[in-house]
């Protein structure tokens, strides 16, 4: 009894360790005074006006957005099939392959930025959108490829051999019967493969301009020299967001973590 | 189609993306690496990275602070995914703590990293409850210290130990339990004996996962570290932002890659898990 006790007390604070910061920003982020203060002076909305306010700050958070949304579908193009490829089919060199497509989950961004920015350079792959966008595929592919590969299953080969016989052409039966027997792993991958992309400062990092940032790259440029509750406001707004899309994720597909009945 | 030509062509794609924006950049840093001032092939980067006394005491604290970092991860994941798992009651409060878990994977390091300055910032809250309880007489540096980078990297990753450890812990056979309880071993003899050993793989992927994550980490250490302290991403980073030395970059890229990849080589064969 005694020691649940104390595990229990454990969790606990780790579970307010876990929230600590995020409440700090949030309530930051409302202050009423001109400089960061927790607990909160006062309660008000201004620093999300504010922030709203500068072009930068919104040109930055569709730069991200149009980075995250690029980058999944195109990595979605090229790792759907590849899986297929994996999950299908016995060839040399397989396990080689599955390796190489999961390698950049596994390796330092920064490391992958840095041979991008080096390789990239040489022929005027930096510092423009096409420069982001190949780093951002590069690293949430394996994410899609992890989250569709298990979905694969035999039943589903008998189900597409049904749909041959009656006369249907691959192109048919991939997107009339094995399309939507994924859904689920694809819509997990994209969700994951879309959040990486986000948040990314690393591949991002060596790319962007002045007129062409991220969100996360903006943000964490001024954070290294200044803070203040416009900064805590843009954080705020991120972590509002993340909760929000994981609210969604849960009553809609259910995120079924740690649960005895998945 | 033969059977034989149709995975080529579904791996076409993604090989060929993989090989022109991974392979072969990784490949011009491996080859960059090797390369002195005139072009030769030279081990003297390398030699730079690990004779140079500076240079290898970052290489040491990067691998100190990994090492702090899982420990850690580890010791406070465990009671934690010990008490979603096995001690909470209700479903509702087990799955808000989920999303209390999850949100945080979802907002950048950054933002993260941030909360942690506020709160360990001279009239920071951690500094302010120091001196109010009289373990400090007055406000600490926190900041700029190894302790805020290892503060702000197991805020970072516990989630994924949790994570880890809670579903080799939802793994368990818990009649293997009860026939060590009804063979009378005490608790403590069965959990030491059945089920931590149950969950060891589960333990030692996510400590193999925190790891690797903990020796590539940018961001975070950045942050918190406020330029008194230097880990080896922070010293590429600087290699290939400030002081355009793409040799010596690529050098110290190799070196970490190579450190991680046979740590957790080792990791893994010890854990008998795959990663």
């Amino acid at each position: 009894m005694i020691r649940r006790f104390f595990v229990t007390l454990i969790a606990l604070l780790t579970l307010a360790y876990l929230v600590l910061p995020l409440v700090v920003i949030l309530g930051s982020s409302v202050t009423t005074t001109p400089f960061l203060s927790f607990p909160p002076q006062g309660a008000s909305l201004k620093w999300y006006a504010t922030m709203l306010h500068e072009p930068g700050y919104v040109s930055a958070y569709a730069t991200s957005t149009m980075l995250a949304t690029s980058a999944t579908a195109l990595a979605m193009l090229l790792a759907v099939p590849a899986a297929i490829a994996l999950a299908r089919y016995e060839y040399a060199g397989k396990r080689s392959v599955h390796a190489l497509l999961s390698a950049p989950m596994v390796l330092p961004h920064i490391v992958l930025a840095a041979a991008l920015l080096q390789f990239g350079g040489s022929f005027g792959l930096v510092r423009n959108f096409p420069s982001l966008l190949v780093g951002h595929v590069v690293i949430v592919m394996p994410f899609i490829l992890q989250s569709v590969m298990p979905l694969f299953t035999s039943g589903q080969l008998a189900l597409e051999e049904a749909s041959a016989d009656l006369g249907a052409t691959r192109l048919e039966t991939f997107f009339l019967v094995t399309l939507p027997q994924i859904r689920p792993g694809l819509v997990a991958g994209a969700v994951i493969a879309f959040i990486t992309s986000w948040i990314n400062v690393e591949m991002s990092i060596f790319n962007t301009t002045a007129e062409l940032n991220t969100i996360p790259v903006k943000l964490f440029n001024y954070v290294q020299y200044t803070i203040d509750p416009t900064i805590a406001a843009v954080s705020g707004a991120t972590i509002v967001a993340a909760a929000i899309a994981i609210l969604v994720l849960d009553l809609s597909i259910g995120l079924g973590m740690l649960d005895e009945t998945p | 189609m033969s059977a034989q030509k149709f995975p080529a062509l579904l791996l076409g794609a993604a090989l060929a993306f993989l090989t022109a924006f991974f392979l072969i950049p990784m490949t011009v840093v491996l080859v960059a690496s090797l390369q002195d001032k005139a072009g030769g092939l030279s081990i003297a980067q390398y030699a730079r990275v690990l004779a140079d006394s500076y240079h290898l005491a970052v290489v040491l604290t990067t691998f100190r602070i990994s090492i702090f970092t899982t420990l850690l991860c580890v010791a406070l994941a465990y009671p934690l995914a010990w008490y979603l798992v096995r001690i909470v009651r209700w479903r509702w409060w087990r799955r808000a703590c989920v999303i209390l878990l999850v949100i945080p994977l979802f907002t950048s390091n950054i933002v993260r990293s941030f909360g942690w300055i506020v709160l360990l910032g001279r009239n920071g809250l951690v500094n302010d409850a120091a001196v109010a309880l009289g373990l400090a007489d007055r406000p600490m540096r926190i900041l700029g210290t190894e302790t805020a980078i290892l503060v702000g990297m197991v805020y970072v990753l516990l989630p994924l130990a949790v994570l880890g450890i809670g579903n080799a812990l939802l793994k368990v056979d818990r009649a293997l339990e009860s026939a060590s309880d009804d063979l009378g071993a005490t608790p403590l003899r069965t959990f030491l004996h059945i089920t931590f050993p149950l969950t060891l793989p589960g333990v030692v992927a996510s400590a193999v996962m925190v790891f690797t994550l903990a020796t590539s980490a940018y961001v975070t250490p950045a942050l918190l570290s406020g330029g008194r302290v230097t880990v080896l991403s922070m010293l590429i980073f600087q290699q290939y932002s400030a002081t355009f030395d793409f040799s010596f970059g690529g050098a110290l890229s190799i070196v970490l890659l190579a450190l991680t990849l046979i740590l957790v080589g080792v990791a893994s064969r010890f854990g008998k898990v795959r990663t």
